[in-house]
C-alpha cells in the first residue's frame, strides 16, 4: 500500500455500525471523506468498500486531478482564470460526481441501511449494508432545498429531513415499487391569472406593473407554471420554522407509544412537535439560547433530557418536555466566541457490569474533546478533555468495548479552520482512538492502537488539495467549517 | 434608509418637536386636553413590504418569562415591585391575550380597546417607522384620556380598576372638544391616504386606552418568544402583505406551518381573524386551513400529514355577524378605510382553535 505523501483527505463523518445478528456478519466503520464513502471492517481496519466504487471512475477522478494540477502549475498571475474556465471547456464534469463532500451519515437503528446526504446536488442516497460490509446504493432522492439534519424512525420505515428553508419533510427509507404519482395533480385547468386587481392597488407604479401583467396575460404569457415543479418521489412536509434549521431529533417512547420531533433553528428555538402523523401539533418550546442552535443530543439512556450547543459559549440541559432548564454548562473561562461542532452521549462500558454515561462536545477548530459525564439527575459534571493531533471533526463511540474513535483533521493546523498545514512530514493521522478507564469517581482516557486505527491511517483516504489548488483549499475549509456561518451580522442601520 | 433626505429631515425635525411636545405635556399636568396632538402619519410612512426572512435588528425577549411588559402597561403592573420576571421586569397583573399581527398604524387596537377594556392588546409590526406612529398615537391618547378624567373626576363611563388614578392634579381646565385638526394641514400631501384621524376622542373612554400598546417584531420568527403556549384568545391578521407573485409566497403570514405556531399561541376556544381584499389570498388562506373548496393551488400537492383541520375549524357566518370584533376589523382599519374608499372587496375569515387532538399512537 503506497503511503501518499501528500496531505489526505479527513473524515467528515466515522460511524461505528454493530451488526445485531452474530454469525458471518462483523461490525463495520463507515465513513466519509471527500466525495467518498468507506466501508471498512472495525476489526482490522481492512477497507470493505468504497463508494461510488469502480476503479475506473476513480482513475478518471485521478486522471483530472492531475490535469488540473497541471494546469495550476501555469504562471500564478493566470491561475484563477483557468481555474474557472476548466469546468465549462471539456467533458470533464460529466465523469466526476456532481459533488464534493458528504456532510451527513446517518445509520439506520437496524444497523442494515446508511442514509448519506451528498452535499451539492442535495440528493439523499440510502444504501443498504451487505453482509460482507459493501455498500449497494438503493435510491438517491435529490431534495429542493439544502438538508441540515437526517435522522431516521426508530422502526426505520421513514427519514426525517431537516432543510435550511426551514421545513421537515419525511419520505420512506425505502421508496415503494410503484412509480411515485403526485398526489392532485390533475386540478382544474383554470388558468393561473394576476392575483392582483385594480382593487387591491393603488400606488401608480403597482397600477402600471398590473396593467403590464394583465396585457401578458390576455396574451396568455403570464403565469410560470414551472414555478411548482414538485418531486418526483413520495414526501411529506411535515412542519416548518420561518428559519434555518440546523439540526433535527426523533424521540420515542415505548411506553406511551408516543414520539416527538424536535428542531433547532438559527433564531435560537428548539421545537417540539409530535411525531407524524400529527407534527402539526406543537407541544412546547425550549428557549434559553442567544445565539444559533446547532446540535440537539438526546442520550439513549434518559431520553427525557436534552443537551444543546451552538454559537453560544455554553451548553444547556433541558428537561425538554416541560422546556425546562436544568443546567447550563459553560465551555469556556472567558467569555471567546465558540461554536459547538457536535454533541455526542455515549454509554461506555467500563467493565460487564457498568457504563459511564460519557457527553462529548467538540468544538469548531478545536483539538480537544471535551468530556462531561451526565448524573442520574440530568446535569453534566465536567471531566478532564481528551488532546488530539488535529480538530475534532467526527466522534463515534464503540460503545461496547468502552472506546471511542476520533476522526481528525490532519489538513489544518490544530486549533485553526483556515491554515493548511505546510507539509505532512509524518504520515497522515485521520482517526484516533481512546478507552475510557474507571478512575475512581473520574474519567480518564487511554490512548489505543488497535489495527481499525492503524491501517486506515495507513492508508489513507485520497490526497486533499494541493498547494497550489488554493481555491479548492478555500472551498474544502469552508464545507467542513461551515457552521460560523449561523452567526448572525448585527450591522448597519436598519430600517 | 431610502428616504429623500429633504422629507428625513422634516420627519426628523416633526418628531422631535413632537417628542418635545409630549415631554413637556407629561410635566405640566395642568394644561388642557387640547394640546395633546396626535401623530401625523405622512411623517411616519415606510414601504409596504419588510423582507421576513433577513435578520433585522430585532429586539426579542429569551422567552415569555423574560418580556417586559410592565413598561408598556404600566396600568397593569404588579403594584409589588419586587415581583419581578425572569427578565428581572415588573411582572403583570394580568397577561396579553390579544395581538394583531401586522398591525400598520394601530386602527384594529385603536379601536378595539375601548371594546374588550381589561383586555390586554398588543400590535406586532416589523416596520421601525409605522411602529413609532402607533405607540405615540397611544401615548397621546391615553396621556388625553388621563386629562379627561382629571378634568371629570365623577366620570362614571371609567369603569375600569385597573387604570391608575390620573396624575394627581388639583387644576380642572375645561375639556375643549380637540376637534380642530392636529396641525394646519400644509399643501405638501403626497398621499391621497393620508387619513389621519383629526379628532381625539372627547369622552373617557373605558380603559383609557392603557390596554393597549405596540412592539416591533417579526412574528414569523418570533412569535413564541413573545407569548406561551395557549396565552391567547384572539390573533387579528387584517389586510396581510399579499406578496403577489407567486415566489414571494413563502413570505406570506399564512401557511400550514405558520398555522402550527398560531394554534401554539392561541388557547381552545380562541379565535384567529383574516380579513383580505385580495381575493385569491382569501382562498390561499381557505386552503391552508383545508377549509372551503378543494385543493386548486399549487400548494395542494405537499400535503401536511395529518391535519391542521385537527386544530382550527372555521367560524360560521352567523357567528360573525353577531361578532363586534369582524365589524371593527372589517370597518376601522386603516386598511379597511381605504379599501372602502376604493370600492374593494372585503373577505373575512374567522378560524376557531379546537381542543388539542387526541394523541395518534
Amino acid at each position: 500500500m503506497d503511503v501518499d505523501p501528500q496531505l489526505q483527505l479527513p473524515f467528515h463523518c466515522v460511524r461505528f455500525v454493530e451488526q445485531q445478528q452474530g454469525g458471518a456478519a462483523q461490525d463495520l466503520l463507515i465513513a466519509s471523506a471527500g466525495r467518498k464513502l468507506y466501508s471498512y471492517a472495525a476489526d482490522s481496519g481492512r477497507r470493505l468498500a468504497v463508494w461510488p466504487q469502480d476503479a475506473n471512475n476513480a482513475e478518471t477522478v485521478k486522471d483530472n486531478e492531475a490535469q488540473q494540477d497541471e494546469k495550476d502549475q501555469e504562471p500564478p498571475g493566470k491561475k484563477r482564470k483557468t481555474d474557472t474556465s476548466a469546468p465549462a471547456g471539456g467533458k470533464k464534469p460529466k465523469s466526476l460526481p456532481d459533488w464534493s463532500h458528504i456532510p451527513i451519515l446517518t445509520i439506520s437503528s437496524s444497523g442494515k441501511y446508511v442514509v448519506a446526504l451528498t452535499a451539492e446536488d442535495k440528493c439523499i442516497r440510502v444504501f443498504q449494508i451487505a453482509e460482507d460490509g459493501s455498500l449497494k446504493e438503493l435510491s438517491e432522492r435529490g431534495m429542493p432545498k439544502r438538508p441540515c439534519a437526517l435522522a431516521v424512525t426508530g422502526d426505520d420505515s421513514t427519514i426525517l429531513c431537516a432543510d435550511k428553508f426551514g421545513d421537515v419533510y419525511s419520505l420512506p427509507l425505502i421508496p415503494s415499487e410503484t412509480p411515485y404519482v403526485a398526489p392532485k395533480e390533475s386540478r382544474p385547468a383554470k388558468p393561473i391569472q394576476p392575483a392582483a386587481s385594480n382593487l387591491t392597488v393603488h400606488s401608480k407604479r403597482n397600477l402600471a406593473s398590473l396593467e403590464q401583467q394583465m396585457m401578458l396575460y390576455k396574451q396568455g404569457k403570464w403565469g410560470n407554471p414551472e414555478e411548482k415543479s414538485s418531486l418526483g418521489f413520495e414526501h411529506r412536509l411535515l412542519l416548518g420554522h420561518v428559519s434555518l434549521l440546523t439540526d433535527l431529533a426523533f424521540v420515542s417512547f415505548p411506553d406511551s407509544k408516543r414520539s416527538y420531533i424536535l428542531t433547532a433553528d438559527r433564531d435560537e428555538h428548539v421545537r417540539v412537535s409530535r411525531g407524524p402523523p400529527q407534527a402539526h401539533v406543537i407541544e412546547n418550546y425550549c428557549l434559553g439560547h442567544t445565539s444559533f442552535i446547532t446540535k440537539l443530543c438526546i442520550p439513549a439512556w434518559a431520553p427525557q433530557f436534552l443537551v444543546t450547543g451552538g454559537g453560544d459559549n455554553y451548553l444547556l440541559v433541558w428537561k425538554w418536555s416541560e422546556g425546562r432548564v436544568l443546567q447550563k454548562v459553560p465551555l469556556v473561562a472567558d467569555d471567546s466566541e465558540i461554536v459547538v461542532r457536535d454533541i455526542w452521549a455515549a454509554a461506555l462500558q467500563t467493565s460487564p457490569t457498568e457504563t459511564s454515561k460519557v457527553i462529548l462536545v467538540a468544538i469548531d477548530g478545536s483539538p480537544r474533546l471535551l468530556c462531561f459525564l451526565q448524573e442520574a439527575d440530568g446535569s453534566l459534571k465536567e471531566q478532564g478533555s481528551i488532546a488530539v493531533s488535529g480538530n475534532v471533526i467526527d466522534v463515534t463511540p464503540i460503545e461496547k468495548s468502552g472506546t471511542i474513535v476520533i476522526a481528525v483533521d490532519d489538513v489544518h493546523n490544530a486549533g485553526s479552520i483556515q491554515e493548511w498545514r505546510s507539509t505532512s512530514t509524518n504520515q497522515s493521522v485521520l482517526l484516533e482512538s481512546f478507552r475510557v478507564k474507571p478512575d475512581g469517581q473520574g474519567l480518564a482516557w487511554d490512548p489505543v492502537t488497535e489495527p481499525l486505527v492503524a491501517t486506515i491511517n495507513s492508508e489513507g483516504t485520497s490526497p486533499a488539495p494541493t498547494d497550489a489548488e488554493s481555491k479548492r483549499r478555500k472551498d474544502f475549509s469552508e464545507a467542513l467549517y461551515g457552521l460560523k456561518n449561523l452567526r448572525k451580522m448585527r450591522m448597519g442601520e436598519d430600517d | 434608509m431610502s428616504t429623500h433626505p429633504q422629507k428625513r429631515s422634516k420627519r426628523n425635525d416633526y418628531r422631535e418637536k413632537a417628542a418635545a411636545a409630549a415631554a413637556a405635556s407629561q410635566q405640566s399636568a395642568d394644561s388642557s386636553a387640547a394640546d395633546i396632538k396626535l401623530p401625523r402619519k405622512k411623517f411616519y410612512r415606510q414601504r409596504a413590504h419588510a423582507n421576513p426572512f433577513s435578520d433585522h435588528q430585532l429586539d426579542y425577549p429569551l422567552s415569555p418569562a423574560h418580556m417586559d411588559w410592565a413598561s408598556r402597561y404600566p396600568a397593569y403592573a404588579d403594584p409589588n415591585p419586587e415581583k419581578i420576571n425572569l427578565g428581572g421586569f415588573r411582572q403583570m397583573l394580568k397577561d396579553v391575550e390579544v395581538v394583531d399581527i401586522g398591525c400598520g398604524f394601530g386602527g384594529l387596537l385603536v379601536a378595539l380597546a375601548p371594546l374588550l377594556p381589561e383586555t390586554l392588546m398588543v400590535g406586532m409590526e416589523i416596520r421601525v417607522q409605522v411602529l413609532d406612529y402607533v405607540n405615540t398615537r397611544i401615548n397621546a391618547l391615553r396621556a388625553q384620556q388621563l386629562r379627561l378624567r382629571s378634568a371629570t373626576p365623577n366620570n362614571t363611563a371609567t369603569s375600569n380598576q385597573g387604570t391608575p388614578a390620573p396624575p394627581s392634579s388639583t387644576a380642572t381646565p375645561t375639556p375643549t372638544p380637540a376637534s380642530a385638526p392636529a396641525e394646519s394641514n400644509d399643501n405638501e400631501v403626497d398621499d391621497d391616504d393620508d387619513d389621519d384621524e383629526t379628532a381625539l376622542p372627547t369622552t373617557a373612554l373605558p380603559g383609557g386606552y392603557q390596554n393597549i400598546s405596540a412592539i416591533r417584531s417579526n412574528t414569523m420568527k418570533f412569535l413564541p418568544n413573545f407569548f406561551g403556549k395557549h396565552q391567547l384568545s384572539k390573533i387579528f391578521i387584517c389586510f396581510p402583505d399579499p406578496h403577489f407573485k407567486a415566489r414571494k409566497h413563502k413570505q406570506r403570514i399564512v401557511s400550514e406551518s405558520l398555522n402550527a405556531e398560531y394554534a401554539y399561541v392561541l388557547r381552545p376556544g380562541g379565535l384567529l381573524y383574516t380579513i383580505t381584499d385580495v381575493e385569491e389570498y382569501h382562498h390561499w388562506v381557505l386552503r391552508h386551513f383545508k377549509e372551503g373548496d378543494a385543493p386548486e393551488g399549487e400548494e395542494g400537492a405537499a400535503g401536511v400529514v395529518g391535519d391542521v383541520r385537527d386544530l382550527f375549524e372555521r367560524v360560521s357566518e352567523e357567528e360573525l355577524a353577531q361578532d363586534e370584533c369582524v365589524r371593527v376589523m372589517s370597518m376601522e382599519t386603516e386598511e379597511s378605510k381605504k379599501v372602502t374608499r376604493n370600492k374593494g372587496n372585503k373577505y373575512v375569515a374567522v378560524f376557531r382553535r379546537k381542543a388539542d387532538p387526541e394523541w395518534v399512537v
